[in-house]
C-alpha cells in the first residue's frame, strides 16, 4: 500500500509520537513513540491506567498541550492525510471543533460557569459557520434537543444542570459542527453508573448518525467492549498491545492487558479475588531502559529489564510489545496463555 | 434583590455608629479645648467657661456623643468651629470634587490594572510578566503624596502639560487621580494576575480552546469574566485605601475635596467637621462595597441565589 493511499483511508494516523513536559524537576516523558491509527468510521479504544499518556495523546492531536511545558518532540499526526503538526495556530483554529472535537473527562469543570449553555454551544457554531449569533443560538438549541435536553433550557447556566446533563451539553458542543473525528476522554468516568449507560448509548447512536470516527479514551474495559471496534492498550506512553476487539478480549497477548482484565470483578465467580496489577506505573521522568512494564510483570526476565521489546505480531493486525509473549505464544502453539 | 439591598443598607447603621463612636472618643482625648479654639488665645477664662457651658462641653462624653447622633439623624451634622457654617454645607460643597477624583482614579486603576494583570498572567514567567510585576511592586511601594510631587515636577513644572493644583479645569483631575490610582492599580493588577493564572488553568478554558476560537477571544470571553470575581473584591477594598489616600493627595494638589477639608479640620480641632467627613467616608466605602457585591451577581450567575 502506498503511503498516500494508506493516509487516505485513515481518519487519524499517529506515528512515532513523542511528547515531553519540561518542568522544573526535569523532563517528563509522557508519550514515547506512540503509533495509533483509526480507520474512517470506526471507533478505537485507547485503554490504560491513569498517567499512561492517554489524555496527553488526545491533547496532542488538538495541539492543546499545556503551554509552555508540553512539547511534541517527534512523530507525525495526520488527520485525513493532513499533517496537523505542520499547521499554524490559525489553521488549527479551523480544525479544532470543526474537524476534530473533544469531550473532556469532567463535565463539572469543563463548562464555563458564567456563560449560558446555549451560548457556549453557539460559540463553536458561530466560529466555524460565520452564522450570526441569533441563528447560532437557534442551532445550539436544536443540538440540545438532539442530546435529549429541552431547547429552552439552553438559557440556563451550567450549575443548574446535573452531572449527566452537563456531559450531554458537552457532547452537544462537541458535535455541533459535525466533526469527522470525535475524541472522547473518559466521557463517563465522572458520572453515575446508570447515567453512564445512557450517555454511552447516546454517543453510540450519535456516532452512527454523524458517521464519525471516534477515539474512545477509557480505563474501563466494559466501555471498550461496548463501543469499540479496535483497541490500543497504552502503557507509559507507548502502545503495548493493539488489535481488534476480539483479538484483545479473546487472544490477550500482553501481560499488562491480562492484568487489566484480572482487575475486573468477575460476576460468575464471586469468590474469586481481584488480582490487581502490583506496583505503580514507572515515573515518566525516569523510565526504565527496557520494557516499561517489567518492574510489575510476573514474567519478566533479565532481557525485559535491558532491552526494549520489539513488536510481536500474532496476526497481521494484532500485536504486542513484549519479549515473553513471543516465546509463550510459540510454546503454546499460537495462542499466548498467561496463568 | 430589593430586599437584599435594603438589608445591606440597614447593616450600614452599625458601621456608621461604630466608626463615629471610635472617632468621637479619640478626638475627645486628643482635642484642645474647642471653646478656647473658637474664642482665641486672648479670651478670658470666664468667656471660655461660659461658651463651654453653652456648647454642652461639660457633659460626659457619651452624653455628648448621643446628642450628636440624635442631631445627625435629623440631618444636622453640627456647626463648624472654624467657619460657624453648618458642617453639612461644607461637606456637600466639597463632596462632588472628592467623588470626581475617586471615580477618575478608580477608572484609571481598572483601565491599567486589568490589562497589566492579564498580560502578566498570559505571559507568565516571561520578561513582560516580570516587567508588569516590577511596575506594580513599584506602584505599591511609592507613597502617593511623593508620587504626586514627582508628577507635578514632571508634567506641570518641566513639561507644562497639566495644571499642578486646583480643580479649575477637567485636566486638573488627571495628576491627582493618577497619583491616587497607582498604588491601588498595583494591588489590583496583582490580584488580577493571580486569579487569571488560576482561571486559565481551568478545564473550561481548555474546552473553549478546543472549539477553535483564538487565544485572545478565549481570554476576553471566557477567562476575564471568571477572573473578575476576586478582582472585584480587591477593587472594592482599594476604594477604602483610595479614600484615605485622597486625604494626602488632595492636600498635595490643593484639591478642594473632603480629604483636604478633613486635614484642615483636624489641624484646627474642628471636631464636628472631622466627624462629618468620616461619616461620609464610611457611607461611601460601604456603598461601593454593596455595589461590588451586587456586581458579583451579574458576573457570576451562581451567586444570584444569595440575594434571597
Amino acid at each position: 500500500m502506498s503511503d498516500q493511499k494508506r493516509h487516505g483511508s485513515l481518519a487519524l494516523d499517529i506515528q512515532g509520537l513523542v511528547v515531553e513536559f519540561h518542568t522544573l524537576d526535569g523532563v517528563v516523558h509522557a508519550v514515547n513513540g506512540l503509533d495509533l491509527s483509526i480507520e474512517q468510521g470506526t471507533t478505537l479504544g485507547l485503554v490504560g491506567e491513569t498517567g499512561a499518556g492517554k489524555t496527553t495523546t488526545a491533547l496532542s492531536v488538538l495541539r492543546l498541550l499545556a503551554q509552555p511545558a508540553g512539547r511534541i518532540r517527534a512523530g507525525s499526526i495526520r488527520l485525513d492525510g493532513e499533517d496537523l503538526l505542520a499547521k499554524s495556530e490559525q489553521e488549527m483554529g479551523k480544525i479544532r471543533g470543526k474537524q476534530v472535537s473533544m469531550i473532556f473527562q469532567d463535565p463539572m469543570t469543563s463548562l464555563n460557569p458564567v456563560m449560558t449553555v446555549e451560548r457556549q454551544i453557539a460559540e463553536v457554531i458561530a466560529h466555524h459557520t460565520r452564522l450570526p449569533e441569533r441563528q447560532a443560538v437557534e442551532q445550539a438549541r436544536q443540538m440540545l434537543e438532539t442530546v435529549g435536553i429541552p431547547g429552552e433550557r439552553g438559557s440556563e447556566y451550567p450549575h443548574q444542570f446535573s452531572g449527566g446533563m452537563k456531559q450531554r451539553v458537552v457532547i452537544a458542543m462537541a458535535l455541533a459542527c459535525s466533526p469527522q473525528l470525535l475524541i472522547a476522554d473518559e466521557p463517563t468516568t465522572a458520572l453515575d453508573v446508570t447515567i453512564q449507560a445512557q450517555v454511552l448509548e447516546m454517543m453510540k447512536q450519535l456516532r452512527q448518525t454523524y458517521q464519525m470516527s471516534m477515539l474512545m479514551i477509557t480505563h474501563d474495559l466494559g466501555i471498550v467492549a461496548e463501543t469499540c471496534d479496535r483497541v490500543a492498550v497504552i502503557y507509559a506512553g507507548r502502545i503495548v498491545e493493539y488489535g481488534t476487539l476480539e483479538d484483545i478480549f479473546e487472544h490477550t497477548l500482553h501481560p499488562y492487558t491480562r492484568g487489566l482484565f484480572d482487575s475486573l470483578p468477575n460476576l460468575e465467580d464471586r469468590t474469586a479475588r481481584l488480582k490487581p496489577i502490583p506496583g505503580l506505573m514507572p515515573d515518566p521522568a525516569n523510565l526504565p531502559e527496557g520494557c516499561a512494564f517489567c518492574t510489575r510483570c510476573a514474567y519478566a526476565t533479565d532481557q525485559c529489564a535491558q532491552h526494549r521489546p520489539e513488536r510481536f505480531y500474532r496476526t497481521q493486525e494484532h500485536y504486542a510489545e513484549c519479549h515473553r509473549c513471543r516465546q509463550i505464544c510459540f510454546e503454546k502453539g499460537g495462542s499466548a496463555v498467561w496463568e | 434583590m430589593l430586599k437584599y439591598i435594603l438589608k445591606r443598607l440597614i447593616s450600614l447603621l452599625p458601621v456608621i455608629i461604630g466608626a463615629t463612636l471610635i472617632v468621637y472618643l479619640i478626638l475627645n482625648m486628643a482635642q484642645g479645648d474647642p471653646a478656647r479654639i473658637i474664642l482665641g488665645e486672648n479670651a478670658t477664662p470666664e468667656a471660655i467657661a461660659q461658651l463651654r457651658e453653652e456648647m454642652g462641653l461639660n457633659d460626659p462624653v457619651l452624653v455628648r456623643y448621643g446628642r450628636y447622633m440624635l442631631n445627625l439623624v435629623h440631618g444636622d451634622m453640627g456647626t463648624s468651629y472654624r467657619t460657624n457654617a453648618p458642617v453639612s454645607d461644607e461637606i456637600f460643597a466639597r463632596l462632588p470634587y472628592t467623588l470626581w477624583l475617586a471615580a477618575a482614579s478608580i477608572i484609571i486603576c481598572i483601565l491599567l490594572a486589568l490589562p497589566l494583570g492579564t498580560i502578566a498572567a498570559i505571559k507568565q514567567n516571561s520578561f513582560l510578566d516580570g516587567l508588569c510585576m516590577v511596575l506594580s511592586l513599584l506602584g505599591v511601594s511609592m507613597p502617593s503624596f511623593w508620587l504626586g510631587l514627582l508628577l507635578i515636577l514632571l508634567f506641570s513644572l518641566t513639561l507644562g502639560w497639566l495644571p499642578p493644583f486646583g480643580a479649575d479645569e477637567w485636566k486638573s483631575v488627571i495628576l491627582p487621580a493618577f497619583a491616587l490610582a497607582v498604588s491601588s492599580m498595583a494591588s489590583v493588577a496583582r490580584t488580577t494576575r493571580a486569579s487569571m493564572l488560576e482561571v486559565i488553568r481551568q478545564d473550561y478554558i481548555r474546552t473553549a480552546r478546543s472549539k477553535g476560537i483564538s487565544q485572545g477571544r478565549v481570554i476576553r470571553r471566557h477567562a476575564l469574566r471568571n477572573a473578575m470575581i476576586p478582582t472585584m473584591t480587591s477593587i472594592g477594598i482599594q476604594v477604602g485605601f483610595l479614600l484615605s489616600g485622597s486625604v494626602l493627595v488632595e492636600t498635595v494638589f490643593s484639591w478642594p475635596g473632603i480629604g483636604r477639608l478633613m486635614i484642615t479640620s483636624i489641624q484646627q480641632r474642628d471636631i464636628p467637621t472631622v466627624l462629618g467627613c468620616i461619616i461620609i467616608f464610611a457611607i461611601f466605602f460601604s456603598i461601593v462595597n454593596l455595589i461590588v457585591d451586587l456586581l458579583y451577581g451579574f458576573i457570576d450567575p451562581r451567586m444570584k441565589s444569595q440575594y434571597a
